[in-house]
């Protein structure tokens, strides 16, 4: 089997024993890599009901098909574990190099199981694995543990950890590597349940692919569709936040002050066409990526002297900026860093800040309870003072720490009215009021309110993708097949390990030629897609299973009771009756229950046991 | 004037796809231990490429005057390693101050991919860049390097 180790190295930390198991190419077939593994990993190897912040959690990792390869934007790695936020799936995908450094040393996935008594890490030489003493290392933030343990083992090791908000197993706790993150739903609690601080790799094995000159002429083909298109300009030059402006304005549809308002007056101050010539030293890619929104953002003088992170990213620009009311942008790239250094997840982090403020704004906290006035006129002091308090902990950070659910539940006193989220997350930087078939996705979504599970807003937001033209983003009807065909056009992506930007370029219908080029395996666009609709049933069946019901899918109040306010989306909401609709008709394509029980007819179909 | 690899730290993005080409194109197979040439990634502000000189800037440290049985020689400029003299030794890999000196059964370097290299094709930013040789550029790296001993 080319392409592949054909191996999966389960650790577990109780006993501090590690064994590699082989997979054969029927397992490749049935879920090609990255996140098909990971989750395939979790659904079989957690018993059912198992603690999210105990010992039977299993936190997977796996890279994708395409890690290690020479495939532009390829070289994603997909985690999964059960999440501590939402009580469901918990899966992330992140740019770090530490997907491929697994492949080179042999393995296609790692399975940590159990929990350690004491802090430790993982640290894997090829064949070598060790569970090692981390006593010096916790305490320490993401940018301190690689250094420590590259000083050990060598400049070359990767390096996946989680901050000090892991440790203290906050709900929006990330999972480090390179500086970017597994961010969403809770990975760095998992893996500070288990005491597991850090990930250390160094893989030295050759990657065989099947036909090395096919796959470096399909590379350099890639490299020039991709030099060509406006895209790369844009990301090369702003990054992510590039069509922040046009969100806000044209669309009207960025969250602003906790989604109070969907248009953010005072944008300019925070969109990349005005920061990034001042700020931005250098561009930064993820491992294979070559084209690169990362940006090395440097604040050189002032308050924030000192500032650096790879930034500001769109999402962030709404958590830590629009969503707070803050149009400070250094104030949003400190915010930034403090989240990356703790090891926290920016967009829970922010809408929970967000969400801080505006019960400020109603009086449900008051300045005794807060310990300080967080009035949205003071954001730009109130965000990174907060996100520190909620890495640490302290005061209200403690009350916020395990997301907006929870924190409502703690603060009482009606707050969940103004509590966003479904499942339990947070969502990202659209207000889903101007983009219904989005909102349906933010519901579908097994690990809550995600914009990437689906990626809708492309569809809604220009009106036509892949198959479909003339798209209305403000109409409910026929939108539940076109998220469910997206969610499993998504978990091909994530499973080949290619990065969902460049889903536009190698549209489905191109990926088998460059997966036959790495592992030999021929498939047809339509067995992908069945692969991607195996892999998100499994993520259904196992939310479900895990206690993840219809009631726990529903929109927040706010999206289906007020209107937005102002904007060319002005008036707009999701009704209880579309969402319903929606809904059904989504569980209809998939063959799923009302209540959002993958059948026994649609799990026996995809052979999923 | 001979070209050679001159490389431009600040353009540098650490991706690592050139590693990956330049060991697909040679070996048919990724393996970034064997590169002829290396991205370095250090903290959230470094990234850079690490190349072969072939001579214009190794000073002291290089490879050729080293070799014990001098089976690394010069051709048109470029150093390259005589296969059938080479002892494996190893020295040409510990002296190299960029780094970038391989060894598997024998020494191998950069060889340019007779003349129309690969890791340049690949690189987006132009981080990498087949010109005449830029001293100053080297001396860049060189400075970069030692930072991380």
């Amino acid at each position: 089997m080319k392409g592949y180790t054909g191996k999966i190295l389960k650790v577990d930390l109780t006993s501090g024993k590690s064994h590699a198991r082989a997979f054969d190419e029927k397992h490749a077939r049935k879920y090609l890599g990255g996140q098909g593994f990971a989750v395939e990993i979790v659904y079989h190897g957690m018993p059912k009901g198992a603690d999210a912040l105990g010992p039977d959690n299993v936190l997977a990792m796996a890279g994708g098909v395409f890690d290690g390869f020479p495939v532009g934007t390829g070289g994603k790695v997909a985690f999964a574990a059960k999440s501590p936020a939402t009580g469901g799936l918990a899966e992330s995908i992140m740019g770090g190099s530490i997907g491929p450094e697994l492949r080179h040393a042999g393995y296609d996935a790692l399975e940590v199981v159990g929990k350690s008594d004491s802090p430790v890490y993982i640290w894997i030489e090829d064949e070598k694995v060790e569970v090692n003493d981390a006593a010096d290392l916790w305490g320490k933030d993401t940018r301190e543990v690689p250094e420590i343990l590259k000083k050990r083992h060598g400049w070359d090791v990767k390096v996946a950890c989680i901050g000090v908000a892991g440790e203290k197993l906050s709900n929006m706790a990330c999972i480090d590597c390179d500086d970017r993150q597994s961010g969403r739903a809770g990975l760095g609690a998992v893996m500070g349940a288990k005491n597991l601080k850090a990930i250390a790799i160094r893989g030295t094995k050759d990657l065989v692919p099947a036909d090395a000159d096919k796959l470096l002429q399909l590379a350099l083909q890639y490299q020039k569709v991709y030099e060509a298109a406006g895209s790369f300009v844009e990301d090369t030059k702003y990054g992510t936040g590039e069509f922040l402006g046009w969100v806000n304005k044209e669309r009207g549809v960025f969250p602003t002050r906790n989604w109070q308002e969907s248009v953010f007056n005072e944008r300019e101050k925070i969109d990349p066409y005005y920061w990034a010539p001042k700020y931005v030293t250098k561009n930064k890619a993820c491992f294979a990526c070559t084209k690169p929104c990362g940006k090395l953002f440097e604040v050189k003088s002032g308050k924030f002297a000192g500032v650096a992170i790879d930034g500001i990213e769109y999402e962030t620009l709404y958590s830590l900026g629009g969503a707070c009311g803050n149009p400070d942008v250094e104030s949003v790239a400190r915010a930034n860093e403090l989240c990356d250094l703790l090891g926290l997840d920016t967009i829970s982090c922010g809408v929970a800040i967000g969400f801080a403020m505006e019960l400020y704004q109603r009086g449900i906290l008051t300045q005794k309870d807060v310990g300080m006035d967080i009035s949205w006129a003071n954001a730009p002091d109130v965000v990174p003072k907060m996100v520190e308090m909620i890495g640490s902990r302290k005061g209200i950070g403690d009350v916020l720490a395990d997301g907006v659910r929870v924190a409502a539940k703690r603060i009482g006193k009606g707050s969940e009215r103004y509590a966003i989220h479904t499942k339990g997350m947070e969502p990202p930087a659209y207000d889903v009021r101007g983009m219904k078939g989005h909102g349906l996705a933010y519901m579908t979504s097994t690990r809550g309110a995600c914009h990437l599970r689906a990626g809708f807003y492309a569809p809604e937001l220009v009106g036509k993708f892949w198959k479909w033209e003339g798209i209305d983003r403000f109409s409910a009807v026929g939108k539940g097949p076109m998220v469910a065909t997206m969610e499993n056009f998504m978990c091909v992506y994530d499973s080949v390990g290619l990065c969902k930007f460049s889903r536009g370029f190698y549209l489905i219908a191109k990926l088998p030629e460059v997966i036959e080029a790495i592992t030999g395996l021929k498939f047809t666009e339509e067995e992908l897609l069945k692969i991607g609709e195996r892999v998100h049933n499994m993520k259904g069946a196992f939310n479900y299973r895990e206690g993840v019901t219809r009631k726990d899918w529903l929109l927040p109040p706010r999206i289906l009771e007020d209107p937005i306010p102002e904007g060319v989306s002005k008036g707009h909401k999701i009704s209880v009756e579309e969402m319903n609709m929606m809904l059904d008709d989504y569980m209809k394509a998939r063959n799923w229950t009302s209540d959002g029980q993958p059948t026994p007819e649609k799990l026996r179909e995809l052979d999923i046991a | 004037m001979v070209k050679m690899l001159v490389p431009y730290p600040e353009k540098c993005t650490g991706c690592r796809f050139c590693e990956m080409a330049c060991t697909i194109y040679h070996d048919k197979v990724v393996n970034h231990a064997n590169a002829r040439l290396q991205v370095h990634r250090r903290g959230v502000k470094v990234d850079f490429p690490s190349v072969c000189t072939h001579c214009v800037s190794c000073g002291e440290d290089c490879c050729v005057l080293h070799c014990p049985v001098e089976a690394i020689k010069k051709r048109d400029g470029h150093v390259y390693v005589d296969q059938d003299e080479c002892t494996a030794c190893g020295t040409c890999v510990e002296v190299c101050p960029f780094g970038v000196m391989r060894m598997e059964e024998k020494a191998f370097n950069c060889d340019l991919c007779g003349g129309d290299p690969t890791c340049v094709k690949f690189c987006p930013m132009k981080a990498i860049v087949y010109e005449e040789p830029k001293p100053e550029q080297y001396e860049k790296v060189k400075a970069l390097l030692k930072e991380e001993e």
